[in-house]
C-alpha cells in the first residue's frame, strides 16, 4: 500500500447513450481523510461514486482499492472490499424495523441457523448508541421522518465496518445538532484509518469536515482544493463555471401589507404515528413577506405545512385567508383557495418521474386549461412554455420524462406547477434540498420575486443560513408548538439553532 | 448537466418498443396468413366469414379491456368483470324474456347495474383503502352470486318475437347480423367504445388526472387531482363496460348463463399487458390495447383453423404473453 492510498481512480469514464457522464476521471481516497466530492447535480459525482461503490459494472478506466486493480460485479463484491456507500436515496425497506434494516441480508444467527432477534437488537443498541440516535430499533422504518431514515442508512454503512465510505448528501435531511452528531461519528473512523468520500452542496460542512476536495464538472476534474486554503466562492466558481452573483437575494421590506394568512391556536387532535402533528400554532404571514419556519426534525413544520395545504388530519382552531375563516380539507380546495404547496420530497412527493415535463407542470391546472373536458394543447404549450422561460428551466424538449432533468430543474417544474394555479400563499417544506448553488440562487430569487409580487411565502428549512438569508421573519417550532418569532434583521443562525433547541433567547 | 442529455431523436429500438403492440400484432398477423390452412386455394384465414369470426370472438374481451386499460392505468385492476359480464347476460335475458322488458329499459337498466356495481367497488377501494385486487376479487364472487340468484341458477335461454316471454326481435342484432354486411354488431359498437376511449385519453383534463395517479398518486394528491373521485368513476367505467360486454354476449349466444364469462377478467388483462400498458400504472394506452386485443384473437384463431390441441393453444398463448411482457422490461426508460 502506497503512502496510505486506499483507492485510486484511474481514468475513469462512463456514458449513458451519447452523453459522458464522467470524462476520464482520476481520483485517490486516502486513509484518514475525508475527501469532499463537489459539483452541480449532474456533474458527475454519483456516477463515478456508483463505479466505485460496484454499483455500476461497465466504465473504462482503472479502480485499485488497497494496490490492487479490482474490477468489481456489484455491491455486494464492493462491501467485500470494505468499500460501502450511502445512498442519496434512501435504500431501506419501508416493512421492517431499524435493525431489520441494518442487517438486512446478513441477519445475525443462533446456533440452530434460526434468526437471533436479540443478538440483532442488542448489537443495534449498541450501534445507534454510539452514533448518537436516538430511536427505538423495533420501530418500522416507514414510521420514520426522512432525517430520522437517513440517521439509519448511516448506522447501517457504519455497521459494516468499512474502510471507505461513500456519502451522498449525507446531511441533507438532518437538523445542526444530528449533523455534529454525525461529525462527531466520522471523526471517529477517520482516526481508525477510514477514509470518506463526502459528497455535498453545503460549503459550511465541508469546511469542518473535509481536508481535500475535488470540483466535477460536467464529468471531468476541474479543480483539486486544499480545503483550508478553499474559499466558498471559489469552489462555487470551480463548479459553476462563471461567477457568483449574490447567492441570497434581498427584498424590500417597505412593500409589506396586510396579513395574508393567520394562524391561531391550531391543534390537530387526532396524531398519525411517527409524526409530531400541530399542538398549537400561532403565526401571520403578511402580503409580499417570506416567513421562516425553523426547528428541528419532529418538531412539526412539515405536518404545520401539510394542515394547511388540506393534505393533514382534521384540526381546531382558526385559519384566516385574506381575513376570511377557511377549513380546507383536500390539496385540490386548498388551491382553489389560492394556497400552494411545494412538498418536501419532489421524488416521492413532488413528481411522476417517467412522466413528461409539459405533462407534470400543467397537472394543477388542467381543468382550467380545458375547454368541455378537453384540454387546449394551445394553452398549455403556453403555459409550460411561460414556466421555462420565467424559471430558466434547462431542458431538451418538455416532451421528455422529468426524471431526465437534474434535481434542480425537477424542483423548478414542482415549483413551476404552483405558480401557474396563481397561488397568493405558497408553502414550501425544503425547497432547496439537494439542489445546486446554481439552482438554489435562483430559486431564492424566485421567492424574492414572487414576496414583491404580493404573495405571502412560508417557507420551512433545516438550513439556517437559508432561513437567515432569504426569510424576513423565523418562527420557531419545537414539539408542534410555536416557541419563538424572531426577525431575521436581528437574529442569525446561532439564535434560530438555541431557540430550536429549547434555550430561552433574550431579544 | 446541459440540454444534449436527452437524445431528441428517438432511436429505432425505442420506436419498436413505443409500439411493441402494434409491430406484434403486424408479426401475428403475417404469422397467420403464412400457416393458414388453405381450400380450394383459398387462404382460409383471410376469408371474409373468418375474419367476421375474428373480430366479432374479440368484441366483448376487447371492451372488457378498454375498460381493464383505464383501471390499470390508476394503478388497479378488475377482477370483477368477467362476472359482471355474466351478471349482465343474465340479467339481459331474465328482464327481456322473464319480466318482459322492451328493449330500451333492458339495456338502461342492465348497464346501470354494472355501472353502480363498479363505482361500488371504486368506493370500496378509496374510502376504506382496502387494494384494488381484493375489492373486485370479492366483487367478482358477489357478482356471481348474484347472476346465479338472478338467473335461478341455470341458463335463460331467449327466444324471439313479439308474444309474452319472447325478446324484441332487434335484440337479435347482436348476434349474426352484419352492418352494411361487412362489420359484425358488436365489432362496429367495439370499435366505437375503443375510439370513444382513445379521444378521451388523449386529450382530455381526466385523463390527465388517470395518468397522473398511476404515475405518482401521493404527488397527484398534492397538485390537486381529485384522486379519490377518479377511481371511483374509472371503476365506473369498468363496470359499465363490463355489461356492455354482458348484454352482447347474451345477445350473441341466444342466452343469458350465470357462468358466462368466467375468466375474461384473465384474458383483458392479457390483452391489456400485451398491449404495453404498465400494471404499476401511469403507463400505456388503448391504442395498444386494441393492437393486444386484436393480437390474441388472431391468434387464438390460427390456432383453432390449424386445429391445434386446445392444451397446445393454451400454451402458446401463456408463452406469448410472458414474451409481451418480457420486451417491457427491456423497454429503454
Amino acid at each position: 500500500m502506497d503512502d496510505g492510498v486506499l483507492v485510486r481512480l484511474a481514468g475513469i469514464s462512463k456514458s449513458y447513450g451519447g452523453v459522458k457522464a464522467c470524462r476520464d476521471v482520476d481520483f485517490t481516497l486516502r486513509a484518514g481523510e475525508v475527501h469532499a466530492l463537489l459539483g452541480e447535480n449532474g456533474a458527475g459525482k454519483s456516477t463515478l461514486m456508483r463505479v466505485l461503490s460496484g454499483d455500476i459494472t461497465d466504465y473504462q478506466g482503472v479502480v485499485v482499492v488497497a494496490g490492487a486493480e479490482v474490477h468489481f460485479h456489484g455491491p455486494a463484491d464492493a462491501q467485500r472490499s470494505g468499500i460501502a456507500m450511502i445512498h442519496q436515496e434512501l435504500d431501506l425497506v419501508p416493512g421492517l424495523s431499524v435493525a431489520e434494516n441494518i442487517f438486512l441480508g446478513r441477519e445475525p444467527r443462533t446456533r440452530l441457523r434460526t434468526l437471533d432477534r436479540r443478538a440483532m437488537l442488542r448489537l443495534t443498541r449498541e450501534l445507534l448508541h454510539r452514533t448518537g440516535i436516538d430511536l427505538d430499533p423495533r420501530r418500522p422504518v416507514g414510521s420514520l421522518r426522512t432525517g430520522e431514515q437517513q440517521l439509519v442508512t448511516i448506522a447501517k454503512a457504519l455497521s459494516l465496518d468499512a474502510r471507505v465510505l461513500i456519502m451522498d448528501e449525507p446531511t441533507s435531511a438532518l437538523t445542526a445538532a444530528e449533523v455534529d452528531r454525525m461529525f462527531t461519528v466520522i471523526g471517529e473512523l477517520r482516526r481508525n484509518g477510514a477514509g470518506i468520500v463526502y459528497i455535498s452542496h453545503r460549503m459550511d460542512e465541508i469546511g469542518r469536515i473535509a481536508s481535500r476536495a475535488t470540483v466535477l464538472r460536467n464529468g471531468a476534474v476541474v479543480a483539486s482544493f486544499d480545503v483550508r486554503k478553499m474559499t466558498a466562492t471559489q469552489a462555487a466558481e470551480a463548479m459553476i463555471g462563471r461567477p457568483v452573483q449574490a447567492l441570497f437575494s434581498t427584498h424590500d421590506d417597505a412593500a409589506l401589507g396586510e396579513p395574508v394568512l393567520a394562524v391561531r391556536d391550531l391543534v390537530v387532535t387526532r396524531q398519525r404515528p411517527g409524526r409530531r402533528e400541530p399542538a398549537g400554532i400561532s403565526l401571520t404571514v403578511r402580503r409580499g413577506e417570506i416567513v421562516g419556519l425553523a426547528g428541528l426534525l419532529g418538531s412539526g413544520r412539515t405536518e404545520l405545512l401539510e394542515t394547511l395545504f388540506g393534505a393533514g388530519r382534521s384540526w381546531q382552531g382558526s385559519v384566516l385567508l385574506h381575513g376570511k375563516p377557511i377549513r380546507p380539507r383536500t390539496p385540490r380546495q386548498a388551491l382553489r383557495l389560492g394556497i400552494a404547496f411545494v412538498p418536501e420530497d419532489r421524488r416521492s412527493l413532488g413528481l411522476a418521474l417517467d412522466h413528461s415535463v409539459l405533462a407534470n407542470t400543467v397537472l394543477s391546472i388542467v381543468d382550467r386549461l380545458s375547454v368541455l373536458g378537453m384540454v387546449s394543447r394551445q394553452r398549455e404549450q403556453a403555459s409550460v412554455a411561460r414556466i421555462v422561460r420565467e424559471l430558466q428551466v434547462k431542458l431538451a424538449s418538455v416532451r421528455s420524462p422529468v426524471s431526465t432533468l437534474s434535481g434542480g430543474n425537477q424542483q423548478k417544474v414542482v415549483f413551476g406547477r404552483m405558480l401557474l394555479t396563481s397561488p397568493s400563499v405558497l408553502l414550501l417544506d425544503e425547497p432547496t434540498r439537494g439542489v445546486d448553488v446554481g439552482a438554489k440562487a435562483e430559486i431564492y430569487q424566485l421567492l424574492g420575486q414572487l414576496a414583491a409580487s404580493g404573495v405571502g411565502v412560508l417557507l420551512a428549512s433545516s438550513e439556517l443560513a437559508e432561513l437567515v438569508g432569504v426569510c424576513d421573519r423565523v418562527i420557531v417550532l419545537r414539539g408542534g408548538r410555536t416557541v419563538a418569532e424572531l426577525p431575521t434583521a436581528q437574529a442569525g443562525e446561532a439564535e434560530l439553532l438555541a431557540a430550536s433547541m429549547g434555550e430561552v433567547v433574550p431579544l | 448537466m446541459t440540454t444534449d442529455f436527452v437524445a431528441t431523436r428517438p432511436s429505432a429500438a425505442s420506436v419498436v418498443f413505443r409500439f411493441q403492440s402494434l409491430f406484434g400484432l403486424v408479426a401475428v398477423f403475417i404469422a397467420a396468413v403464412v400457416f393458414s390452412p388453405s381450400r380450394d386455394g383459398e387462404l382460409l384465414f383471410l376469408s371474409s366469414g373468418n375474419l367476421f369470426n375474428v373480430v366479432r370472438a374479440m368484441s366483448e374481451i376487447g371492451i372488457i379491456a378498454v375498460g381493464m386499460t383505464f383501471v390499470i392505468l390508476i394503478g388497479g385492476i378488475d377482477l370483477s368483470v368477467g362476472a359482471v359480464l355474466g351478471l349482465a347476460a343474465v340479467g339481459s335475458a331474465v328482464l327481456l324474456v322473464e319480466n318482459d322488458f322492451s328493449l330500451v329499459p333492458a339495456v338502461l337498466l342492465v348497464l346501470l347495474v354494472g355501472l353502480v356495481f363498479g363505482l361500488l367497488q371504486g368506493i370500496a377501494t378509496t374510502l376504506f383503502k382496502i387494494q384494488a385486487f381484493i375489492v373486485t376479487l370479492a366483487g367478482l364472487q358477489i357478482a356471481r352470486g348474484l347472476a346465479r340468484i338472478w338467473s335461478g341458477g341455470q341458463g335463460v335461454a331467449i327466444a324471439y318475437g313479439s308474444d309474452p316471454g319472447e325478446a324484441p326481435v332487434a335484440f337479435s342484432l347482436l348476434g349474426e347480423r352484419t352492418f352494411n354486411g361487412l362489420v359484425p354488431i358488436p365489432a362496429l359498437i367495439f370499435i366505437v367504445v375503443a375510439a370513444l376511449a382513445i379521444l378521451f385519453l388523449r386529450g382530455s383534463a381526466f385523463s390527465r388526472h388517470v395518468y397522473a395517479i398511476g404515475g405518482n398518486e401521493q404527488a397527484a394528491r398534492l397538485s390537486g387531482v381529485p384522486v379519490t373521485r377518479v377511481k371511483v368513476i374509472v371503476f365506473g367505467i369498468s363496470g359499465f363496460l363490463a355489461a356492455l360486454a354482458g348484454i352482447i354476449h347474451a345477445g350473441q349466444l341466444n342466452q343469458g348463463s350465470p357462468n358466462d364469462g368466467s375468466t375474461y377478467e384473465l384474458d383483458a388483462i392479457a390483452a391489456v399487458v400485451v398491449g404495453g400498458t404498465s400494471l404499476s400504472g401511469g403507463r400505456g394506452s388503448v391504442v395498444g390495447t386494441v393492437a393486444g386485443a386484436l393480437l390474441l384473437g388472431v391468434l387464438n384463431n390460427i390456432l383453432a383453423l390449424n386445429s391445434v390441441d386446445t392444451n397446445v393453444q393454451l400454451l402458446i398463448k401463456g408463452l406469448v404473453i410472458v414474451v409481451a411482457a418480457g420486451l417491457q422490461g427491456l423497454r429503454p426508460s
